[in-house]
């Protein structure tokens, strides 16, 4: 519905390195994009980070929502020190709170299904706020 | 100096920022685990200590998918400057790394050659900075 509108939603990942969750949103930010390619902008933390001119320029058009992977939430503070109000936050220990989830045994480097259920569960709520976000945008132009 | 390098990729989302990332994981995990430490971007950019001791301990290593070289203009923001800046295209030039055939918006795994030659390039690396 958002094609025809041009509304898109800004997806800030950590896309960290360090932990399992980095992984787990990296994936869950590529598989949100194969469900919303239309959409979904889908930022660049390290880009924001050092302020690159093309991803600031779509982190300010769009609202944003921000995936936090660990208990530091830096996809949060980076979005706090570039100014702007996250339309939407999912921390990836609720979602596997939610889902019951257990993804013990798995790598960072590589995930098996049980990581696997983890991204799905992660992309189907990021998707239903983005659907959300979008909705309430068309809304406020009618 | 310390004994240890830092591993400081630059996180993108294009196939060469998968492809360091990877690459890093084998180094760390498997190949260099006593000599490297991995830090993490966003955690750096939000003073997360264990990550702001490791540019202000070790000699960093950063490497870059594009010329925006946001690892080393990470490490420059945090008051520190990378001993050594390596990008991902020029060293797949130079190890015969065919970027061409690696998926975009994919994990890549770590047994991919392409990782396992990067890895070992970079393994090197940080072998000769450690000497």
């Amino acid at each position: 519905m958002a094609e025809e509108f041009d509304f898109k939603v800004g997806v800030l990942a950590c896309n960290g390195i360090g932990r399992l969750v980095s992984t787990i949103t990296r994936m869950a930010g590529n598989r949100i994009k194969e469900l919303r390619p239309n959409e979904v902008v889908l930022l660049s933390s390290g880009a924001l980070i050092v302020k690159d001119s093309e991803n600031l320029a779509l982190f300010e058009k769009y609202p944003v929502l921000v995936i936090d992977g660990c208990r530091p939430h830096c996809a949060s503070f980076l979005c706090d020190e570039l100014g702007k109000k996250a339309a939407a936050k999912i921390y990836v220990a609720d979602v596997m709170a939610e889902n019951k989830i257990n993804v013990g045994g798995e790598k960072r480097r590589g995930l098996t299904a049980k990581g696997e259920k983890l991204v799905e569960a992660l992309a189907q709520k990021a998707v239903a706020e983005i659907d959300r976000l979008i909705a309430d945008e068309m809304m406020s132009t009618l | 100096m310390a004994g240890k390098v830092c591993l400081q990729p630059c996180l993108g989302l294009r196939k060469e920022s998968v492809l360091c990332r990877q690459a890093f994981y084998v180094v760390h995990e498997d190949l260099r685990p006593d000599t490297t430490v991995l830090g993490c971007g966003p955690a750096l950019n939000a003073n997360v200590q264990e990550d702001v001791d490791f540019i202000n301990t070790y000699p960093v290593i950063a490497v870059e998918a594009c010329d925006k070289d946001c690892a080393t203009k990470l490490v420059a923001k945090k008051g520190q400057r990378a001993a050594r800046t390596l990008r991902v295209t020029e060293m797949a030039k130079a190890l015969g790394i065919d970027l061409a055939s690696l998926p975009e918006g994919q994990n890549i795994d770590t047994s991919d050659p392409a990782v396992q030659t990067l890895a070992a390039h970079l393994a090197g690396v940080v072998d000769e900075m450690l000497k």
